[in-house]
């Protein structure tokens, strides 16, 4: 097959939204449809295609971002045959919801309890809007506005904005984004020196893998070639008793940062443990040069970034390469997460009733392997670092049973009880497809 | 061409963080000897000999293949930290587990050799077999197994030192001097 032997991407046909970086500022919308009318979605289809960005543009200061997704439920109200239906991978056909006890959302952030109708078949396709300013915004918010126009077979059934806070942080005062894979082909340099940029089938269908081989690809390859693997999750952060957690077990605002910076494994700033150890260092965290410009080998027992810190977690790096069983680069992810919701002010420890958290968006051409694998082995679990009974402490499903180890000098420090910080509110696997699969679903004869 | 996966996928039985993995396959005709000639040697390699305790996957017990029915057959039994089937892709892309299997496999029916990895998954999953019943008599990861005899050793050490019991006898320490008695 050509795709084996061509390693050059069709950054024309890919959407932006699994290549490229959201423009910093944002702010955006995502809108959740159904289809009523299969005429009137094949209609909308069309016309998003006209509009969806591809990778060919940039997509920095000044510029607006549209990337386009369907859930399984939706491409089967497009029409698309049963035998193409069933090409697609099996955690996409279940959809996120019926995932969800063996992805760790259960009690709060279980399915019973995600606003309506996430998770449900009711939910068809994902628009993304991100836009650097609100002009752009309210110039795309009219484009999408014109792509539904007179198409009453097609109903908003979700909608959530975004922005990126004053402080450019997310809610809990962490700046995110930062650790990032870059992607063979796609002409954009790895913000990490120290991690040779992915092969373009972990990411994009159509494109040899890590593996040597072609990832799974959805029938007929018109659909599946270009396409990518979306799953949205909207995350609430329970900051004030996050807070409240460290504020108890520290003596000092200094001790707060501290725990917090444990947690994650990089301070507020984006400064990484591994290289800012005892305190942080903003003009380190901020420069995109040096701020994910390490590894963890040299700190095997986890004194400077804990073992069970969530972007450890999310991302060993080269800690796991002596184990022989585990291969970190089948694993990687794109992320393209948003923040919504207002910031809880400074200071405050108790809950304002607010909604805030983010938005998360994972791109990859493997569902199980690298989001539910990151999500359930690395996250959800902690056998691989030899804690089986700790989770990750801030995102993972704690439950104030298990606690989170520190390793420090002379005595490592145990922080217990760990309640759950972040709740599911809903979710789904998308679909994003190349262009030209766009207009096959468009045209679609069935 | 990319893999779909051929033959099922159990997970195995699992205990606490432990799950139990095992293959049973088919030596082809006439390479008894030669297979039984090849494990001799595996024995013989790092990780394998007597007194080592240093295999290259970190994450399994133990491993021992078996041949048996006249060296007809040949079974491969493991227990793996976490669930096995989440890491397949990952044991499939490990140079070193490969060569290992390759030096084995290569005796029995049905493998066809590297580098075809999609041919070698379906091989693997068709030979595996779900256990019936699995137990374990102690819990724990092979990292926190080692670490306990790490720290055993290191209270050992310390319960030579001449001051031992005195050092003992305050209270914070009493879990520990409840273990120091044999
Ligand atoms: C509300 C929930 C979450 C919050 C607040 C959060 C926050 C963060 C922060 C502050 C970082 C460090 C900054 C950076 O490297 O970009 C980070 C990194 C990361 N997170 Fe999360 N995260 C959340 C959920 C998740 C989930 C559900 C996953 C995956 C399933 C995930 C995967 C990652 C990855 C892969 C990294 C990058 C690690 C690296 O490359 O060094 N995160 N996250």
């Amino acid at each position: 097959m050509s795709a084996a032997t061509d390693p050059h991407l069709e950054l024309d046909d890919i959407q932006a939204g699994a290549l490229f970086e959201r423009p910093s500022p944002y702010v955006g919308t995502y809108l959740m449809l159904r289809i009523a009318n299969r005429a009137d979605g094949r209609e909308l289809v069309r016309r998003l295609h006209r509009i969806a960005t591809t990778s060919r543009v940039s997509t920095g200061q000044g510029s607006t971002s549209i990337t386009v997704g369907f859930t399984y439920h939706g491409l089967a109200a497009l029409g698309v045959p049963q035998a193409s239906l069933e090409s697609f991978a099996p955690e996409f056909r279940e959809g996120m919801a019926a995932r969800a006890a063996v992805l760790g959302d259960v009690a709060a952030s279980g399915p019973e309890h995600w606003e309506q109708p996430l998770g449900s078949s009711e939910v068809h396709v994902a628009i993304a809007v991100l836009c650097s300013d609100t002009d752009r915004l309210q110039a795309a918010a009219a484009q999408a506005r014109e792509a539904r126009r007179e198409l009453p077979g097609v109903v908003v059934v979700w909608r959530q904005d975004c922005y990126q806070l004053a402080t450019g942080r997310t809610s809990f005062g962490f700046k995110d984004g930062i650790g990032q894979p870059a992607v063979e082909g796609s002409g954009r340099p790895s913000t990490s020196p120290r991690e040779r940029p992915l092969k373009a089938g972990e990411i994009v269908l159509g494109y040899p893998d890590e593996t040597g081989e072609l990832p799974p690809m959805p029938t007929p390859e018109v659909l599946g070639r270009n396409g990518t693997y979306v799953a949205f999750l909207k995350l609430h952060t329970k900051v004030a008793a996050y807070r409240r957690y460290l504020h108890d077990r520290a003596t000092s605002r200094a001790e707060e940062d501290l725990l917090g910076a444990k947690m994650v494994g990089r301070w507020q700033s984006g400064a990484p443990l591994a290289l800012a150890p005892e305190r942080d260092d903003p003009e380190l965290g901020g420069d995109a040069k040096r701020n994910n410009d390490f590894l963890f080998a040299d700190d095997p027992r986890g004194f400077k970034c804990p073992l069970g810190a969530h972007a450890r977690r999310a991302n060993p790096r080269d800690s796991m390469d002596e184990v022989g069983s585990v291969d970190v680069r089948l694993h990687r992810m794109i992320r393209r997460g948003t923040s919504y919701g207002p910031a809880l002010p400074e200071g405050m420890l108790e809950d304002d009733g607010a909604d805030r958290g983010i938005v998360f968006v994972f791109a990859g051409a493997h569902l199980k392997r690298q989001f539910e694998f990151v999500k359930t082995q690395w996250l959800n679990d902690g056998i691989f670092i030899g804690a089986p009974l700790e989770k990750d402490p801030l995102v993972g499903p704690n439950d104030e049973s298990s606690g989170f180890t520190i390793p420090q000098r002379p005595i490592r420090r145990r922080l217990q009880d760990l309640p759950p910080f972040v709740v599911t509110r809903g979710g789904d696997y998308f679909f994003a497809p190349g262009l030209r699969a766009m207009r096959w679903l468009a045209e679609l004869g069935t | 061409m990319a893999a779909s996966v051929a033959g099922s996928s159990e997970p195995g039985l699992s205990v606490g963080p432990t799950s139990e993995f095992s293959l049973f396959v088919h030596v082809k005709p006439g390479q008894g000897p030669s297979l039984r000639s090849a494990l001799v040697d595996l024995q013989d390699t790092p990780g394998y000999r007597p007194g080592d305790y240093d295999m290259a996957v970190q994450t399994i017990h133990e491993a021992r293949f078996v041949l048996f029915d006249d060296d007809t057959r040949l079974a491969f039994i493991t227990s793996f930290d976490g669930p096995w089937d989440a890491y397949m892709e990952d044991f499939f892309s490990s140079g070193p587990t490969l060569t290992l299997f390759d030096v084995i496999f290569r005796y029995t029916e049905g493998y066809d050799g590297l580098p075809d990895v999609g041919a070698l998954k379906a091989f693997i999953l068709d030979a595996e077999q779900m256990a019936a019943a699995y137990a374990r008599n102690y819990g724990g990861t092979v990292i926190e197994i080692r670490k306990a005899q790490r720290v055993n050793a290191a209270f050992q050490q310390v319960l030579d030192h001449p001051n031992a019991a005195e050092l003992l006898k305050h209270p914070a320490m009493q879990a520990l001097l409840d273990e120091a008695g044999d």
